[in-house]
C-alpha cells in the first residue's frame, strides 16, 4: 500500500533530519541559514507524514472497511510519531531551541521504526471500536502525550545543564528550558484531560461504565495526577528548575507505562 | 465549610489549632501530597489483581500476602475505606481552596483590587484631549473595545478591562473536580452493574450483579426476539445486535435493538451489548438427491426428527461440530432406520461427496445458529453529575487558557509643558510581554525616546 511505503520513507526522513541537525549543531551552529534549512527539511518530512496518514484513511475506504487510522498499535504509533513531530515544530517556532528538536527527533524515529515490527495491514474495525469517540479519544490522548514528550526532552536537558563540560555550556539558558518544560505540559494537560473525558464517555456507551479502574484508565489517571502535581507545584508553590524537571520526567514515565506498559497487564484495553 | 483562620480567635491557643487545621486543609502543599498519594496507591491497584474471588486469590499468593492484601482491602483497593478517605480529603482540600478564592472574586470582578503589575510614565507637549485619541489608537492592538473615560479636575482617566470572565476559570475547574467526585460517590452508593445472558426467543428479568455475584431483579423484562451477527468477508465479527422488546407487566412498552456502542436505556437503566455465545441451532438445512436425480432441501429442527421422503428413515440432529478451516462447519446427525437401529454420521459443509442412505444422497448445506446474547446492565444516577462536572472542567480550561484578564489605566494630567501620562496595567497571563507591548505601542505613538518605567512586581 502506498501509505505504508510513505511511512517507511517518512521514518528514514526523520532519521535524515536527525543527521542534518547533528551536522548543523556540531559544525555550522552559528549559521542560521543552515539551521533554517534543517528545520525546513523537518517540516517537509512532517508534511509527507501527514499525507501518509490521510492516505491510509482514504485507502481503508477504498477497501470497503473505512475508518480513521487510529485503531491498532501500528496506526497509533504512526500517529504518535506525527504528534511528537508537530509538538517539536511548534516548540521550535515559539522558542527556537534547535537542540530540543535534535534530541526529540530520535524519539520520533524510534516510535516510527517500532512500527516496522507490527502488522501494517488495514484491518476492519471490531464492533467495540466502531464509534466516533474513537477519533476524539485517540487524537486528544496522543496530542497530549506529544506535549509531554517535548517537555520530557527539555526536562532532561535542564537536568543535564548543570554539567560544567562542553555539553552543559552549549545548551540554551536554563530559564528557556524551564519555560519549555512548563509550556509543553500546559499544552498537553488539557488535551490529556479531554482524552480521559472522551475515553470515559466512550466507555459509558460501550460498556455502561465511564470508569471501571481498568489498568489503562487508572494509569491515564496516574499520569494526569502527576502532571496536576506539577502544575500546582509550579503555579502555586513557585517550584521551577530541577524539581519540576524531575516531575516532568516522572510524568513521561507514567505516559510510557500508560501507552505501552499496561498491555502487559490483563484488562479490557489489551486490543493490541 | 467555614475557614476559621479569618475569624478572630477566642483564645490564642484554640484559634491557632483551628487555623492550623484549616491551613492544612486549604494548603496547596496538602493538595500536592494528596495527588501523589492517590497516584501511588492507584499504581498499587494496577499491580495487585482487583476483584479476584478470595479463594482464587488465596491460591495465587503466599499466605502472608493474602493476609496483608485482605486486611488492607488491597484486592478491592479503589472501593476500600482508606482510598475513599483520600478522595474525601482531596475534596475538602479543594473545597477549602475554592471557598478562599471565591471570596476574592467579587472584588476582582469589580476591579476593586486596584493592583497593577507595571507603571509607565511619559510626558508629552500635546494637550490631554489630543493625547486621548493618540493613546486610544495606540492601544487598539492590545485591548478590545472603547475605554471608560472619567474626567478629573486636571485631565482624564482612560481605563480598559478585557476578559474578566477568566476569573471564573479557577472556580470552574475546581468545582468541576468536586462535582465529578460527588457524581462518582452517588454512582457507587446508589448505582449497580450487572450482566444477563438470554437465549434468542426467551426473556429474562433476573440478572447477576457485578462484582458480587448476587442475583437481583429488574423492574421489567427483556425479551430477545433475535440476535443478529454480521461478519466481514474475512470472517471477523462486523456487527452484532440483539433485537429486543421491553415488557412491563407482560405488556410491550419498547421495541428496539441493542448494538455495541449503542445501548438501550429504559427507566434510567441501560442495557449494553456485551458479547454472545453460540448455543445451538434453530434449524439445519440438508440437501437430498433421490434416485431420479431430483434434489430437494429439508430443514431439521433440534429435538425433532424428519422422515426422509420415500424411505422409512428418520433424521435427527445430535449436535453441531466445530469443523475445521478445510472442511468447514459440521453437524452430527443420527439416522434411525425402520429396524430401530441408530446410525450416526458427521457431515461437513465442504465435503466433496454426500452420504448415501438407501437410494438417497444426503449432504449438509448450512445451519441457522441459535445464540445466547450477553447483555450488561448499568444504572448510574451519579453519571449526570459527572458529565456536568466534565463540561464545567472543559469550560474552565477554555477560560483559563484562551482568555486573558487584563486591565490598562491611563491617567492624563495637564501640566505646564503639556501633559503627563501615567499608564498602569495588569495581565493574568504573559505579563512581561503585555507590559513590553504596552510600553512599545505608546512609546512609538508618542515618538519619544526617554521614558521612565517602574515595574511594580519583580519579574512581572
Amino acid at each position: 500500500m502506498v501509505s505504508t511505503d510513505l511511512n517507511t520513507y517518512v521514518t528514514f526522513g526523520y532519521m535524515l533530519c536527525v543527521i542534518a541537525y547533528l551536522v548543523v549543531y556540531i559544525f555550522g551552529s552559528a549559521k542560521s541559514a543552515a539551521r533554517k534549512c534543517a528545520f525546513a527539511g523537518l517540516i517537509l518530512v512532517w508534511c509527507v507524514h501527514t499525507v501518509a496518514i490521510g492516505l491510509r484513511w482514504v485507502e481503508s475506504y477504498q477497501m470497503g472497511i473505512g475508518h480513521a487510522p487510529l485503531s491498532n498499535l501500528y496506526e497509533s504509533l504512526i500517529f504518535f510519531g506525527w504528534t511528537i513531530a508537530l509538538a517539536l515544530i511548534l516548540m521550535r517556532l515559539r522558542f527556537g531551541a534547535d537542540v530540543i528538536v535534535l534530541l526529540g527527533l530520535p524519539l520520533v524515529f524510534l516510535v516510527m521504526a517500532y512500527t516496522f515490527l507490527e502488522d501494517h495491514n488495514i484491518k476492519p474495525l471490531i464492533p467495540a471500536l466502531q464509534s466516533n469517540w474513537l477519533v476524539a479519544h485517540v487524537m486528544t490522548c496522543f496530542l497530549g502525550y506529544a506535549g509531554f514528550a517535548v517537555s520530557f526532552v527539555a526536562a532532561v536537558l535542564l537536568l543535564l545543564s548543570k554539567r560544567g563540560d562542553q555539553l552543559g555550556k552549549s545548551l540554551p539558558r536554563r530559564e528557556i528550558l524551564d519555560e519549555i518544560v512548563y509550556r509543553s505540559i500546559l499544552l498537553g494537560y488539557p488535551l490529556l484531560t479531554l482524552g480521559i473525558i472522551t475515553g470515559a464517555a466512550w466507555a459509558d456507551y460501550a460498556w455502561g461504565s465511564y470508569w471501571s479502574w481498568d489498568p489503562k484508565e487508572t494509569w491515564s489517571l496516574i499520569t494526569w495526577l502527576v502532571y496536576s502535581a506539577f502544575l500546582h507545584a509550579r503555579l502555586a508553590r513557585g517550584w521551577s528548575g530541577d524539581r519540576t524537571a524531575i516531575l516532568s520526567v516522572a510524568g513521561f514515565g507514567a505516559v510510557l507505562f500508560t501507552y505501552f506498559g499496561v498491555n502487559y497487564l490483563p484488562g479490557l484495553h489489551s486490543y493490541f | 465549610m467555614t475557614v476559621p483562620n479569618t475569624r478572630a480567635p477566642e483564645s490564642s491557643r484554640q484559634g491557632s489549632i483551628f487555623s492550623d487545621i484549616a491551613a492544612f486543609f486549604t494548603s496547596v502543599r496538602t493538595a500536592i501530597a494528596l495527588l501523589f498519594l492517590l497516584a501511588a496507591t492507584s499504581i498499587l491497584g494496577t499491580l495487585i489483581p482487583q476483584d479476584m474471588p478470595l479463594d482464587q486469590l488465596q491460591q495465587t499468593v503466599s499466605p502472608f500476602y493474602f493476609r496483608l492484601i485482605t486486611i488492607l482491602d488491597l484486592h478491592r483497593l479503589y472501593r476500600s475505606w482508606w482510598f475513599i478517605l483520600l478522595l474525601g480529603l482531596l475534596s475538602f482540600n479543594i473545597m477549602g481552596c475554592l471557598s478562599q478564592r471565591l471570596r476574592r472574586i467579587p472584588a476582582d470582578w469589580k476591579g476593586a483590587s486596584g493592583k497593577s503589575s507595571f507603571n509607565i510614565s511619559f510626558s508629552d507637549p500635546r494637550d490631554v484631549k489630543e493625547l486621548e485619541k493618540v493613546i486610544t489608537s495606540a492601544l487598539k492592538q492590545l485591548v478590545r473595545g472603547a475605554p471608560r473615560v472619567v474626567e478629573t479636575g486636571d485631565g482624564l482617566i482612560l481605563s480598559w478591562e478585557n476578559d474578566r470572565v477568566q476569573l471564573l476559570g479557577f472556580p470552574f475547574i475546581h468545582a468541576a473536580i468536586i462535582l465529578i467526585l460527588i457524581g462518582g460517590l452517588i454512582g457507587s452508593l446508589h448505582g449497580f452493574k450487572g450482566k444477563v445472558q438470554i437465549k434468542e426467543g426467551e426473556k429474562a428479568s433476573r440478572f447477576t450483579v457485578i462484582p458480587t455475584g448476587a442475583v437481583e431483579e429488574l423492574p421489567f423484562e427483556i425479551a430477545v426476539d433475535r440476535f443478529v451477527l454480521n461478519r466481514y468477508p474475512s470472517g471477523e465479527p462486523k456487527e452484532f445486535r440483539s433485537d429486543v422488546r421491553i415488557l412491563v407487566d407482560g405488556k410491550e412498552v419498547l421495541k428496539d435493538s441493542i448494538l455495541v456502542n449503542h445501548p438501550l436505556t429504559f427507566q434510567g437503566i441501560s442495557l449494553y451489548q456485551s458479547d454472545y455465545r453460540l448455543t445451538g441451532v434453530k434449524e439445519v438445512k440438508f440437501s437430498i438427491v433421490n434416485q431420479s436425480g431430483e434434489s430437494s432441501e429439508i430443514s431439521v429442527q433440534p429435538d425433532a426428527t424428519v422422515q426422509l421422503q420415500g424411505t422409512k428413515y428418520q433424521l435427527g440432529l445430535v449436535s453441531l461440530h466445530p469443523g475445521s478451516a478445510k472442511r468447514g462447519a459440521g453437524v452430527e446427525i443420527n439416522v434411525q432406520g425402520p429396524d430401530g437401529q441408530n446410525r450416526p454420521f458427521k457431515l461437513f459443509k465442504n465435503d466433496p461427496s454426500p452420504i448415501k442412505i438407501d437410494d438417497l444422497q444426503l449432504s449438509f448445506v448450512d445451519y441457522t445458529p441459535l445464540y445466547v446474547t450477553g447483555l450488561q446492565i448499568g444504572y448510574d444516577p451519579g453519571s449526570a453529575v459527572v458529565w456536568v462536572g466534565c463540561i464545567l472542567l472543559v469550560l474552565g480550561f477554555l477560560l483559563t487558557l484562551f482568555t486573558n484578564h487584563r486591565t490598562i489605566a491611563v491617567v492624563l494630567k495637564a501640566t505646564d509643558s503639556g501633559s503627563s501620562i501615567e499608564i498602569s496595567g495588569r495581565s493574568k497571563r504573559l505579563r512581561k510581554e503585555f507590559r513590553e507591548k504596552v510600553k512599545k505601542e505608546v512609546h512609538d505613538s508618542l515618538h519619544i525616546r526617554d521614558n521612565k518605567v517602574t515595574p511594580i512586581t519583580q519579574g512581572a
